[in-house]
This record gives structure tokens, sequence and C-alpha cells, in this order.
């Protein structure tokens, strides 16, 4: 998957959750930022993991704290899936 | 399970709980602590950080009277685990003002002035039922287990062993009173996992520490904490979110898909109104 779509799948995931329009939101925004708190943020993941098919170690969403980083994260996932 | 077998498997919980208790983790704020080990030299943040301890902790009247009414009608077992946590979490008071006072970082005066601004507050129970409140007692325990461990390093690197015995001291019991919570969630996870795992979630996503609102200056005191070795998202996560999860064998798919059917309802809830309008 491009990193545009998975962007596009952040934004759309975030959107339901948060019931906020993120479409303008970018790699380099800050999550805590748009108001997704840390538990707000597993949420997230967890919606994006169903979405991707993929699966994320917990330990490994410590220290997410930019949108970037988070992409990095699934995107890594992604690939070692495909 | 009916709910003679949830009272029975509460009681077995509340025995080896208590039991252990008594054997392993009886201890006396005025005699066990190194009070001679103290270090006059120790910062005044560090004295600081323990006051707030005691601010949280000194609003023990209102979690007794408050969290027992909704667990009194809820199983002996509750209630008896509610009054042996109130006598064990008053030490935890007597031992953090008893360090303030012996170590000169406060007067009596200044301990006395302290209490009655802390009472002109008082704690609002954060959840209404027993279930809810057993699983907010699971999270909130073990945070105040591993914020009470990262003190106890502080207070070491400052040489002052009286203060670090407190917090080993406090933190031992916290985490015993984190685990039973814990086997009682269980015990709910059995009885009803639809039911509680809505209610982790609901209580994960609304969970707060007690003292905030509550202790004067409780922002500027957790800033001060946090730099010193407080809770920030990251530990949270790491220590306290994802082992009670794992110790309770709840995933955080099955959080996420709770949190997707509420949605859902949500929607439907609105779509209805929106349509009868």
């Amino acid at each position: 998957m491009k990193r545009s779509e998975l962007i596009t799948v952040f934004q759309r995931m975030a959107s339901e959750i948060a019931e906020k329009d993120f479409s303008h939101v970018s790699e380099e925004s800050v999550i805590a930022d748009l108001g997704i708190d840390s538990l707000g943020m597993l949420e997230l993941v967890g919606s994006m993991e169903r979405e991707l098919k993929i699966q994320i170690p917990d330990e490994q969403l410590v220290g997410i704290q930019s949108v970037r980083q988070l992409l990095d994260l699934v995107e890594k996932r992604t690939t070692q899936t495909t | 399970m009916s709910s003679d077998q949830f009272r029975e498997k509460l009681n077995k919980q509340f025995r080896i709980f208590f039991d252990k208790a008594e054997q392993e983790r009886r201890w006396n704020p005025y005699r066990d602590v190194p009070w001679d080990k103290i270090n006059p030299e120790t910062p005044e943040y560090v004295a600081v950080c323990a006051e707030t301890f005691l601010g949280v902790e000194s609003f023990l009247p209102d979690y007794i009277s408050k969290g027992l009414a909704v667990l009194r009608n809820s199983s002996s077992a509750q209630r008896s685990f509610s009054a042996n946590w109130g006598y064990e979490e008053l030490k935890h008071s007597i031992a953090l003002m008893e360090y303030l006072t012996r170590s000169g970082k406060r007067s009596d005066e200044q301990m006395h002035d302290y209490q009655q601004a802390l009472m002109k507050q008082s704690w609002t129970r954060p959840f209404d039922t027993a279930r809810q409140m057993t699983i907010y007692g699971s999270f909130q325990e073990m945070a105040t287990f591993v914020i009470y461990l990262r003190h106890e390093a502080l207070a070491k690197k400052h040489g002052d062993e009286a203060l670090a015995a407190v917090y080993r001291f406090n933190a031992r019991d916290e985490i015993a009173h984190a685990h039973f919570y814990e086997d009682v969630v269980k015990v709910y996870l059995e009885i009803d996992r639809p039911g509680t795992l809505v209610d982790i979630a609901h209580v994960a996503k609304n969970f707060q520490m007690p003292g905030v609102n509550i202790v004067p200056d409780y922002d500027q005191r957790i800033v001060l904490m946090r730099e010193e070795g407080n809770m920030d998202r990251d530990i949270f996560l790491q220590k306290v979110y994802f082992p009670v999860l794992k110790y309770l064998g709840v995933t955080r798919q099955e959080l996420v898909q709770v949190a997707i059917d509420a949605r859902a309802a949500r929607k439907a809830t609105q779509t209805g109104a929106n349509a009868a309008e």
C-alpha cells in the first residue's frame, strides 16, 4: 500500500473515531495535538489493524507521538504481511 | 455462573488476599521505616512530591464512603476488602506525613493548614457501579504502584533511605490491591464478558487519577512530578494499561470492537432521533 493511501486510511479512521474532520492532517501532525489521547490512539491503531489486516505488537505502540511515526510502523507491518 | 458462585469465588479471592497480607505485608509506619536515615539535604521538590501524594491519600474518607456505597451490596468479599484497603491506605498517608514532619520539610502547623485546605474539596466517585469501580481500581492501583516505585528510585538517588522505604512499603500495598481488583475483574469477565468489556473500555476512556481537581495546585504539582518520575502516557500504556489487560486476558482488538459497536449504536440512536423530528 502506498504511503498516500495509508494517510488516507489514517484520516478516515481518525475522523470516525473522533467524529471530526481530519482531512487536513499531515504526517507532521502530533497525534495528541489532534485531540486524540493515548487510548484514542489505541482505538485508532486497532481500527487500522482491522482494516489493513495487520497486527502491531503492544510494545511497539509505546513512544508513538506523530502521525509519521505511526504510519512508519503501519507501513512496516503491511510490508511484512504482503 | 450463579450469584452464589460469584460470591464464593470472590470470598476465595479475599481469603487468599487477606491471608497473604497478614502473613507477609503488615507494617508499622512509626516503627518499620528507618527514620534515622532521612537525608536532611533531600531537595525541596522531592518533599513537594511527597506532599502531593499525601494530598491524594488524604481523601481516604471519601474513597471509603463513596466507594463502599456502590460495593456494599455487591459481595461480602468486596465489603471486607474495602475495610482492609482503607486500613492499609491510611498507613500510606501516616508514613508520608511522618516523613514530611520528621525531616523538617514541613511543620505540624503547615501540615494542619494543608489538611484544612484539602478538606475543602471532596472526591467524586468517577463511576457508578461495583464492576466499573473495580475496573477503575485495577488501573488506578497499578498506576499508583508504578509511580511510587519511580519515586522510591528518586528518593534513593538523593540518598534518602527513609523516604525510599515509605514509597517501597506503599508500593507493595498498592500492587497487592491492584491484583485483588484484577482477580475480581476476571470473575466479572467469567460471568459477563461482553458487559465487562464495555465497562473496561468505558473506564479506560474516562480514566483519571484521583487527585485531579481536588489537591490544591494539582496541575503545577503534576508538572513537577512528571519531570521527576511520575506517569506520562507512554509509561501508563507500558506499565499499567497493557499489563492489566494482559493479566485480565483482554485484547486491544476486543476493546476496539466494543468502541466500534458503541459508535454504531450512537449513530443509530442519532439517526432514529433525527428521523423522529
